[in-house]
């Protein structure tokens, strides 16, 4: 039961640091910040897989998936960083000079 | 059982002595008279200049972003590691074709250009 | 020695395996294709024998791809015709007789229900790729990744239909997603597509994540990870057991259903829909109208019947019946009154495909209650499938490099000035619009019959009331087509040629008409596909 107990605590904590992101992700406008908040939701669902893991153990079930999202969190990261990097490179071209365009 | 810390307790004595040593040496070889440079903050390398917001070439990102996403496939790599044995030649055949499914993205990577810092 | 090779477990295995297989390994070489050809590219070969830098009109770097499109597009076509010929060999001889398949399991499941999706995910990308195959020439995109990121993306809708386990749905999600949202930032030189590129992704990974926290909590409350054993867990539940998970379930369900409608576009989850549709390529566009929905759709069913299966679930008091309805008929309302609305026909055909995400709703809740309901959905979206693609690739047939056919203006007098290509236009309106003898007629009546089998008459009306607002906006089209002239001085469209886009038509046209006619074989194979039939 105590060890019961534990598990609920990392469950809370994970599920807090969800909402932290979840709230950020809608409320900032900045296009990084909600990249960051995707990812806090992201590394927060890890936490409550290895603290699930913990209380079921088993086959560690929750420890592969947990390894799983981060292998996918890297790769989400990678996608989202080129896709705000053309849009600010588009946006920064509309709004300055021809040389700023040329520069990369 | 002391047997079986033995190396460990080694281990720990030769980091204490290269340390140590390192510290020490610097200590007494090294020059010490800290100019206004030493004590300006992140003292490191070259004088700062410029503002904050200086522009960084986007082969940064792309450099680092590469590595991230080739550095985290070694999370597969290490448990199938220590299961080595048990896994056999079922393991090592998938491990196998996930080793060739990522070299074919390097190879990719690399013939796109995207590896070339000077360009 | 025939059967000694064919009941080899190693031969068997690959065989069940083959669709994915031919699209995984299809993808890799097409990739180095890809990689390892020279651009075509006039200026490029100039500026590279004098020994500059090749740049394009715009200053970019010239892509190996470029100019090429034409070539890959074959490549990625055979490839993905290949996943759905394999499909259909493996349909023929049977998933339950390959029994080698079981190994994978329950990561992948090579049951009849994953074959049939299969099929319909492998002829949507192929159409597509042929569209593209000649889209991309004549817009001036040049860039070769197009075509191993389709077969990539349709080899995750191909996973994420077999997915019988947590994680295999999450890793085949993303699979796709993360492709698509590459294809529709892929005009990179222009705003609109790269904000709907951002658009997509920040609200597409958004969704993922909230998906990953119910998949989470559903880990939690069972301790299992296969769908099939969480199903188990949850109708073994009882007593203490069940008060101290209901809630941790029900919200996994919530955060489920969420994720998995935002993936559909489903109203109120739709608001990247329009802006995604239009901004991204158009054969792109085709692609996410069908393929993407399509897998969504298939593992929403599987997650649905399998992990929430358990009477107190899928009851209409306390389970999502009612919640899933809900959304269908805000989907159907709000997309067709705004879809009626539109001066772009392709935000029209945007909005027209969130309507039909409704529809195919409709079918979804029926399955609480009536037996063919499942049947109705996966023959609805085959034939959502041939019609989106083939309306789509008309509206590509009918634009120029510089002059894209975008709104009702420019595709007056078209019928007049272009007969075949507005011949085709029309044909694939029709069939969105649900009239005989086209599939997408029978399409809606089965899933109409379902429903009014499981005494879901309210649900039927207020679908057909949509069908009719729906005819009006696709009848709209055919109506600027025959009997208007362009304005003086209006950009009209100028059809392009391509033998690319004219064989995606005469695919997509002949599918339309085979199921419009003879639908009886493939409402018999929808029928043999439905899970736990």
């Amino acid at each position: 039961m105590a060890l019961d107990l534990v598990v609920e605590h990392y469950v809370l904590l994970s599920g807090l640091i969800f909402l932290i992101g979840a709230v950020g992700f809608v409320t900032r406008r900045n296009v990084l910040v909600q990249l960051m908040s995707i990812e806090l939701m992201l590394n927060s669902v890890n936490l409550a897989l290895v603290a699930f893991n913990r209380q079921h153990g088993g086959a560690m079930n929750g420890q592969m998936f947990a390894f799983f999202v981060i292998a996918v969190a890297a790769a989400e990261v990678a996608v989202g960083l080129a896709i705000v990097l053309q849009f600010y490179r588009l946006r920064a071209t509309v709004n300055s000079d021809e040389a700023d365009g040329l520069r990369h | 059982m002391l047997e079986t810390y033995l190396p460990l307790f080694l281990l720990f004595v030769v980091a204490l002595v290269i340390g140590g040593a390192m510290f020490t040496l610097g200590h007494f070889v090294g020059r010490k008279p800290l100019g206004p440079e030493q004590a300006m903050p992140y003292e490191c390398g070259n004088d700062t200049r410029g503002g904050r917001d200086v522009k960084l070439t986007v082969k940064f990102y792309l450099t680092a972003i590469l590595f991230v996403v080739f550095d985290i496939e070694v999370v597969f790599i290490y448990p199938w590691a220590t299961l080595f044995k048990s896994l056999g030649w079922v393991g090592f055949a998938t491990m196998s074709a996930f080793i060739v499914a990522l070299g074919v993205a390097l190879v990719y990577v690399w013939r796109k250009g995207a590896l070339e810092w000077e360009s | 020695m025939d059967t000694s090779l064919m009941s080899s477990p190693g031969v068997m295995m690959l065989f069940g395996l083959s669709p994915i297989l031919a699209l995984g390994l299809g993808g890799l070489l097409l990739m180095l294709a890809e990689a390892f050809g020279r651009p075509v590219v006039a200026h490029a070969l100039e500026a590279q024998a004098i020994g500059a830098q090749p740049a394009g009109p715009e200053g970019q770097i010239v892509d190996a791809g470029a100019g090429r499109a034409a070539e890959l597009a074959l490549g990625a076509a055979v490839i993905l015709f290949a996943g759905a010929i394999f499909s259909v060999a493996l349909w023929l001889v049977g998933p339950e007789n390959v029994t080698a398949t079981e190994r994978v399991a329950p990561y992948l499941l090579i049951d009849r229900f994953s074959v049939f999706f299969s099929f319909v995910v492998c002829l949507g990308g192929g159409i597509a790729a042929l569209l593209a195959g000649g889209y991309l020439p004549e817009h001036r995109i040049e860039r070769g990744e197009f075509f191993p990121l389709l077969v990539f993306c349709t080899l995750g809708a191909q996973a994420l239909a077999a997915a019988g386990d947590l994680l295999s749905l999450f890793v085949a999600l993303e699979t796709m997603s993360l492709g698509v949202y590459c294809l529709v930032g892929l005009r990179r030189t222009s705003v609109r597509a790269s904000e709907a590129a951002l658009k997509y992704f920040l609200l597409g990974s958004f969704a993922a994540a909230l998906m990953l926290f119910g998949a989470a909590l559903l880990y939690g409350a069972t301790g299992r990870t296969d769908l099939a054993g969480i199903g188990e867990a949850i109708a073994g539940l009882s007593g203490d057991g069940l008060e101290g998970r209901a809630a941790q379930i029900l919200i996994a369900l919530a955060l489920l259903i969420v994720g998995l409608a935002f993936k559909v576009g489903a109203v109120p989850f739709h608001m990247w829909t329009p802006d995604a549709y239009e901004g991204a390529p158009t054969p792109t566009t085709g692609f996410m109208a069908v393929a993407v929905k399509t897998a969504a759709v298939a593992v929403l069913l599987r997650v649905l019947l399998v992990v929430f299966a358990d009477e107190r679930l899928g009851s209409w008091g306390t389970g999502w019946p009612p919640v899933l309805a809900t959304i269908a008929v805000l989907s159907m309302f709000i997309a067709n009154f705004i879809a009626g609305r539109q001066e772009s026909v392709k935000r029209m055909l945007a909005y027209s495909s969130i309507a039909h995400a409704g529809y195919v709703f409709i079918g979804v809740v029926a399955t609480s209650r009536s037996v063919d309901a499942q049947a109705s959905v996966l023959f609805y979206l085959l034939t959502y499938t041939v019609s989106t693609l083939g309306a789509f690739g008309a509206l590509i047939l009918a634009g120029r490099y510089r002059a894209e056919a975008v709104s009702y203006e420019d595709l007056a007098g078209f019928g007049r000035r272009h007969p075949a290509a507005a011949l085709a236009f029309s044909f694939f309106l029709i069939s969105l619009a649900g009239v005989p003898p086209t599939a997408g007629f029978f399409g809606k009546l089965y899933v109409f019959k379902a429903a009014i089998q499981g005494e879901l008459y309210w649900l039927v009306v207020l679908g057909l009331i949509n069908s009719v607002i729906g005819a009006y906006y696709y009848l709209k089209v055919l109506v600027f087509m025959y009997m208007r002239e362009p304005k003086p001085g209006a950009p009209f469209a100028t059809p392009m040629r391509s033998g690319y886009v004219a064989t995606a038509l005469v695919i997509a046209a002949c599918f339309v008409l085979g199921l419009g006619i003879l639908p009886d074989t493939a409402l018999e194979a929808a029928v043999a596909a439905v899970l736990g039939g």
